[in-house]
Parts: structure tokens; C-alpha cells; sequence
């Protein structure tokens, strides 16, 4: 029998930080087994294990050679998506909707102090003849559409830095998050250009942490607890490869998230989300990535900022989690945004939970500037 | 159970050093080749799952969204799925799952890698974990030698009886190649020659070894409505197996390998297959090692575990016999890991619709493709047949 629809049973996730002392396969154990705890199973009852991680990200080739074991994998069925964790999420979904698994354990890992500087890794990303020469790397690319943000829809001057504000407040009250301090406006604003016209408080740092994530049938799920969340929808879609062939303003976001809306039976994202969990690559990228979700219309995503929309008390909060700002796992922070959107619809976000969340939606993204996004929508 | 599943078209590359093309060429040269196999364009594909292994093997971070324009993949799903040296195999498993998912109807599966770019040992060494492993098991000969020493030694097999079935599997290879278009290694060897070669880590040999490659592969999937309405439904996946184990190579027996062990019976119990030798007219079976091709046959039951030579001495592995294995020239002859699964998999297609051309087995129905990876770590199996 294949099963029409997937749930979430628990989500687990690592106090991230700028340098966590364990080792990888010491995370990944750690996740797992509390995890296992909390749903009260144990091993017998995983199906199938899809991990996540990046080998550049982890400094280790094959990268999930190193925690198969660790991450509850042994002598399992199992598979590594790249990049990206919330794919991790949408690869156990297609396993278990074929009717061969009713549980899939997805584990993401990443320990960006152990690698090279983001910016070095990201270069590394850009085609080795023609940008990578010229320096093109996460950060430089997301100053180019920043740029390009100011001059097609001239927001006010401090739209964006009004994003830092918001996540770092929201992070120091996630007890989960790395950065736990607050930031001011003029914090922000004076801070230095660092790929103008991003400032040097405007881009997060990055982060160690690990996450992982029970998915069941949803018969099987409402076994293993009282009040699953469903997966209601996903979308992902990538762009063309060189970014001079892109409209960096466009891109692929709205194809990912007609595709996750379609599934999920929305038509007025803005008002039928409740709240979202967006990956931030930079304070303008919050801005630009509501607009390609359909939050809001184009060139309106820094109203969201400025009129207090997207803030923990507003119509439609972005982030509460404090989003990358809080904590940037690289490869890790797609399946944290999606566990982060579990907790809102479970009503367990603590500090941070947003009243009365019926759907929620969860962003990732990986590639210069944001070549490849991926969409996933949860309910009841 | 899963929806059903069809391939409908694969494409390979010429492989061997191609300084000729960039990388995303090499990957469009493939991707080219199964749409016009397939009869179809990239504007009838759902979704695209492509992969590699470690990306510092061609210093290209993201390798997929380098390859995206190249596969035609902009504005479409695009996964990335690496499993190390079974990356092949685990990317036609992820193809198999968007389409029996019931998620996609058409789907494009892409593996390559162009190995001459870089320092594949180096690359491959940084497998092993810093610690412990890594200082003496630097580069993949070292665990693959041990392993055939510990199997050779623990059914007490006399070394030159197994290295003279060893050299008889290399020339079985190295013969066959030269009847694939898209083999890299194309020479003429003979029994003396592998076991007079140069020794790699003893007891493999030079001629015992895969060369690195440069290579990609692609292969079109799509469910049972869409293969029939394109008249392309000759070739279908039966079942797919798959199964991981400990990082530290030492904990694990890697004789009796659970992993194989576990792969081909999940594919098998799928594929409703009792007695594979029998049932199997054709098993490509990844084989980096001639030593460690033995191995499987016995962990995958084409016979007795320690009787592994005697498929070899008996003929039944050999062309013309009960199974015949690696038509292709195997892995032994053309290695670009991130495709080589998957050519795995596309040859078996090739054959079981009767177009493996000089190389095809005769009558082939049903065949099995394979592929290991990780630090001798895991096993991948899928079975295709001509039966729905």
C-alpha cells in the first residue's frame, strides 16, 4: 500500500555555536539517540536513514562515510543528499510514499569551523574559467543582487538592516541559537561595508550544529505520537549555472514555491502561511526570498521590515527562530529551518512560538545567489 | 506497493582522459545521448538528480549546479545524491524513489566525473577518518588488498588459485572492453600478463586496477502510463536494495559482508528472485578489484560462500556461461566513479533490450547492476527486466 501522506514525528537539533567540541560522528550520535528516546523506539523501527552533508562543508570526502553508523544508519537502507538538508527531507517523503519504508530518519550535520572560510568554499562553487577568477563567491554575489535590490526598488535606507534586528532579537530567545546577542539599527548601519551595499552585520557567521528528524506514514505517525505535523507540501527548483545569465532579482524561488503551494492547496500564500522560516543568506536575501515566496508582492519585501509585519507580534512572522542570524550551520540549516517550522505548528517553539500557527513554511536555499531553493509547507 | 518504474533511455560517454571537453560538456554529451535514446527533449523532464564524488576530486564545489545548464535542468527539480564509489547506483535509486513516489512521471538521472582534473587518490584517502584510519589506509587499493587477503585466508584458498581466477576475470574485463565503445581501457591482455604486472598492494596488481576516468552517464526514468505512451517500456525496475555499515573498517566482517549481503537480498525479495544464478541472465557487478569481484558473487549467491573461484575455473561468470558477468568491461576497465553505477545500470539496460551491440549476451532478460562505496562501506543493487 503506498501511503498518500507523510508526517513529522520529532525533531531534535544540537545547541549550535561557533565551535561545538564534538566530533561529527559524535553530533550526529547525540541527535539520534535523543531523538530515538523522545519518540521511545529504537533502532528496529527505522526504516531508512537519508543523512545530509557536504563534503567541502565537512572537510572529508564522502562525507557520510565518516557518521553512517553514528547517525543510526548501520546496516540500514540509507542514501546523502548534497548541499542542501531540506532535500533530505523531501527524498525520506518520496521513500516512504513508495510504500517500501513507514519511518525515514533524516540526520544533517555540519561543522563550518572545522573548514575554510565560507568565502573560500563558496569561490570554489564558481566555474573555475570565467568567475572564479574574477573573485565571484557567496558573499560577492549577494552584494551584486543587494545592489541590484536598491536600484530596481529603491527601499528605504534602513530596510534591511531592520532584518538583523528582528533575527537577532528573535535568536536570543532560542535557546538552540549560536548568536544570542541583540544588535541595535545603528549597530548595523554603522558596521563596515563588507560587499556594499551589505555591511558587515548585514551577512551571518557561520556555525556548527546538528539536526535530526523523525518522518513516518502518517498512520505510523499518529502511533508514534499524538499530534504529527504533515508535510503538505514541497517545491524546489534550480537556476542556470553562470549568473551573468540570470535576472539575480527572479530566479528560481517562485517556480519552487508554486510547485510547494500547488501541493499544499494555497493560493494567497501571504495571508494563508502563518509563519515562515526563511534562509537569510544576508539581510537583503530575507527581503528578496518573501518576495520569490509569494509573501508579498515584488519590490514590496522590505514593507515586511519596516512595517513590523514580519516581526514575532506581526501578521505573518519571518524567522522567529532568529533564522541564519541565530545560527548558520551551512549544510545543516535547510532541515533546522523545517524542524524550526515543525515546532510552530506543534506549539513547542517556546519563547519564540508564533500564536496559533496552522500552516508553516520552510526555506532553504544553497548555490551563489541562491541557485537552488527548496519549499516545504507543514499543517495538521 | 511502489508505483512501477521504467528506463527509457541511457547515455554514455566515451570515457578515458578528455581533456577534449570542460566538465559540464562531458556531462551534456551524456545527457544528449539518452534524450535521443529516449526520444524525448529536456522540456518532458519532471525532475533531474545528479551526482559525483567528493567535489575536490575536480575542485568544483556544487559540481550539479555547475552541470545544471548542461542537463537542461534550469527551473526543474534538481537533487544532488553522493554516496562515495556507489554514488552511481544511489542516484538511480533516487531516480527510481521520484518516480515511485508517484511525485514525478519523467525523470532525468545524471552521474559523472572527470577525474583527470585532479588528484583522485588524494581525494580518496581523505575518505578515512583523520585519526585513526587514515594514516595506513591512505588511497583505495590499501582496504581492497586486505580485504582479499582476509577472504583468501579465510576459506584457506591457495594464493595461486586465487590469482590465477583473478587474472582470468582481468582478461575476461580487459577482452570485453574492447567490444564497448565507451570503455576507457582497451588492451589486449593475457593470464601472464596480469600476473607477471607490476604488484599495487599486494596481492592486487596493476592489471588487477581501475584506471580513473573521466566519464558521465545518464539514464531517463519514467513511470508505467508515460514508457507506454512513448511505445519505451522494454526495461523496468524490478527492485532496488541498498545497505550501509560502520565507518571503521575493522568492525565489520568484510568476508561475509553484510552490506552485499543485505543490498541483493532487499532487491532480490523486491524482484521476486529465489535463485539469482538461475534467475539472473546477466550481472554487472562493480568490480575496481578483481579480487573483490569473487567476493560478491558469494554475497550475492550466485554460489557458496569460498566457492567464489570456482564460478571463474567452472566458466559459469565467463561470456557463454550460466551468468555471465561485466559483458561491459566493468568497472576494471573504465572508472569514472560518479558515473560508473549508473553504467552499471544503463548497460544492463542496453542488454536486456538486446542493443549491448558486440558485447550483448544473448536472450538477456533479467540482469543485476551494482555498485560499493565508502570505506569498503556499502552496497548498491538494482534489478531491471523485460517483465513489468
Amino acid at each position: 500500500m503506498m501511503p498518500s501522506r507523510v508526517a513529522i514525528v520529532d525533531f531534535v537539533q544540537t545547541k549550535h555555536s561557533g565551535h561545538l567540541a564534538e566530533n561529527v560522528q559524535e553530533l550526529t550520535f547525540g541527535v539520534v539517540k535523543k531523538l530515538m528516546d523522545r519518540v521511545g523506539i529504537d533502532r528496529s523501527e527505522i526504516g531508512t536513514m537519508i543523512s545530509s552533508s557536504a563534503d567541502y562543508w565537512q572537510g572529508i570526502s564522502c562525507s557520510n562515510s565518516y557518521y553512517y553508523d553514528s547517525a543510526g544508519g548501520n546496516l540500514k537502507s540509507g542514501s546523502k543528499v548534497g548541499e542542501d538538508s531540506a532535500f533530505a527531507l523531501i527524498y525520506g517523503m518520496m521513500r516512504i510514499l513508495s510504500g517500501h519504508y513507514r519511518t525515514a530518519l533524516l540526520v544533517a550535520v555540519t561543522k563550518c569551523s572545522e573548514c575554510p572560510s565560507e568565502h573560500t568554499l563558496t569561490n570554489l562553487s564558481a566555474d573555475p574559467f570565467f568567475q572564479r577568477p574574477v573573485g565571484v563567491n557567496g558573499l560577492s554575489v549577494a552584494g551584486l543582487q543587494a545592489r541590484q535590490y536598491v536600484h530596481r526598488y529603491s527601499p528605504p535606507v534602513d530596510a534591511a538592516a531592520r532584518v538583523v534586528v528582528k533575527n537577532r532579537s528573535n535568536a536570543a530567545k532560542n535557546p538552540y541559537a549560536h548568536v544570542r546577542s541583540t544588535v541595535s539599527l545603528d549597530d548595523v548601519l554603522s558596521s563596515p561595508p563588507i560587499a556594499a551595499p551589505l555591511r558587515h552585520l548585514e551577512v551571518p557567521v557561520t556555525s556548527d550544529g546538528a539536526c535530526a528528524l523523525l518522518l513516518a506514514d502518517e498512520q505510523t505517525a499518529r502511533e508514534l505520537c499524538d499530534d504529527p505535523v504533515l508535510i503538505e507540501g514541497v517545491g524546489w527548483s534550480v537556476d542556470r549555472s553562470f549568473i551573468g545569465d540570470r535576472d539575480l532579482l527572479k530566479g528560481a524561488l517562485p517556480k519552487a514555491a508554486a510547485m510547494a503551494y500547488g501541493k499544499a492547496g494555497i493560493g494567497d500564500p501571504g495571508k494563508e502561511i502563518h509563519v515562515a522560516e526563511i534562509s537569510e543568506t544576508s539581510s537583503y536575501h530575507e527581503l528578496l526570498w518573501s518576495e520569490g515566496l509569494g509573501l508579498c508582492k515584488p519590490g514590496e519585501g522590505w514593507r515586511l521590515a519596516t512595517e513590523g509585519i514580519s516581526s514575532l507580534e506581526g501578521a505573518l512572522p519571518i524567522n522567529p527562530s532568529g533564522g541564519l542570524f541565530g545560527a548558520n550551520p551551512q549544510v545543516a540549516r535547510g532541515l533546522v529551518r523545517v524542524g524550526e517550522a515543525y515546532l510552530q505548528v506543534r506549539g513547542q517553539a517556546g519563547d519564540h512560538q508564533v500564536p496559533n500557527v496552522g500552516k508553516a513554511l520552510a526555506h532553504s536555499v544553497h548555490g551563489l545567489g541562491g541557485q537552488s531553493h527548496s519549499v516545504v509547507i507543514l499543517g495538521h | 506497493m511502489a508505483q512501477a518504474v521504467a528506463i527509457i533511455g541511457t547515455g554514455q560517454t566515451e570515457c578515458g582522459k578528455r581533456f577534449d571537453v570542460s566538465y559540464p560538456e562531458l556531462i551534456r554529451e551524456a545527457v544528449t545521448r539518452a534524450f535521443e535514446d529516449a526520444g524525448i527533449g529536456p522540456e518532458d523532464v519532471d525532475a533531474v538528480v545528479a551526482g559525483s564524488m567528493p567535489p575536490a576530486m575536480e575542485g568544483v564545489n556544487n559540481p550539479h549546479l555547475y552541470w545544471a545548464s548542461a542537463m537542461g535542468a534550469c527551473g526543474k527539480p534538481l537533487m544532488r545524491t553522493a554516496t562515495c564509489g556507489s554514488t552511481g547506483i544511489s542516484l538511480a535509486h533516487t531516480g527510481f524513489y521520484h518516480v515511485a513516489s508517484g511525485m514525478f512521471d519523467t525523470v532525468l538521472v545524471v552521474g559523472g566525473e572527470k577525474m583527470n582534473e585532479g588528484d583522485p587518490q588524494g581525494t580518496m584517502a581523505t575518505v578515512a577518518d583523520p585519526f585513526f584510519q587514515r594514516p595506513f589506509l591512505a588511497g583505495a587499493p590499501g582496504i581492497f588488498s586486505l580485504q582479499s587477503n582476509e577472504w583468501a585466508h579465510r576459506y584457506g584458498i591457495e594464493e595461486k588459485r586465487v590469482r590465477m581466477a583473478a587474472a582470468r576475470i582481468s582478461v575476461r574485463n580487459h577482452d570485453a572492453a574492447l567490444s564497448n565503445p565507451y570503455a576507457h581501457i582497451r588492451i589486449k591482455t593475457t593470464v601472464e600478463d596480469v600476473l607477471n604486472a607490476r604488484v599495487i598492494a599486494y596481492p592486487v596488481r596493476l592489471l588487477d586496477v581501475c584506471p580513473a576516468s573521466d566519464g558521465a552517464c545518464a539514464v531517463i526514468m519514467a513511470s508505467e502510463e508515460k514508457a507506454k505512451k512513448l511505445g519505451r517500456d522494454q526495461a523496468w525496475i524490478k527492485g532496488v536494495g541498498y545497505c550501509g555499515e560502520q565507518a571503521f573498517f575493522g568492525e565489520g566482517d568484510k568476508v561475509v559482508w553484510k552490506s552485499a549481503i543485505n543490498a541483493a537480498k532487499s532487491a532480490y525479495d523486491q524482484a521476486r528472485i529465489s535463485n539469482p544464478r538461475k534467475e539472473l541472465d546477466v550481472a554487472e557487478v562493480y568490480n575496481p578489484f578483481t579480487f573483490q569481484e569473487m567476493l560478491f558473487y558469494e554475497c550475492f549467491g550466485f554460489c557458496d560462500f569460498g566457492k567464489g573461484c570456482e564460478l571463474v575455473e567452472q566458466g559459469v561468470v565467463m561470456p557463454g556461461g550460466e551468468l555471465p558477468c561485466d559483458p561491459s568491461g566493468g568497472v576494471l576497465c573504465t572508472n569514472p566513479i560518479g558515473a560508473t553505477g549508473l553504467q552499471r545500470v544503463s548497460e544492463v539496460v542496453l542488454q536486456i533490450t538486446e542493443r549491448a551491440g558486440d558485447r550483448q549476451v544473448p536472450g538477456a532478460k533479467t540482469g543485476l547492476a551494482h555498485a560499493m562505496g565508502g570505506l569498503d562501506q556499502f552496497n548498491g543493487i538494482m534489478i531491471i527486466s523485460t517483465e513489468l
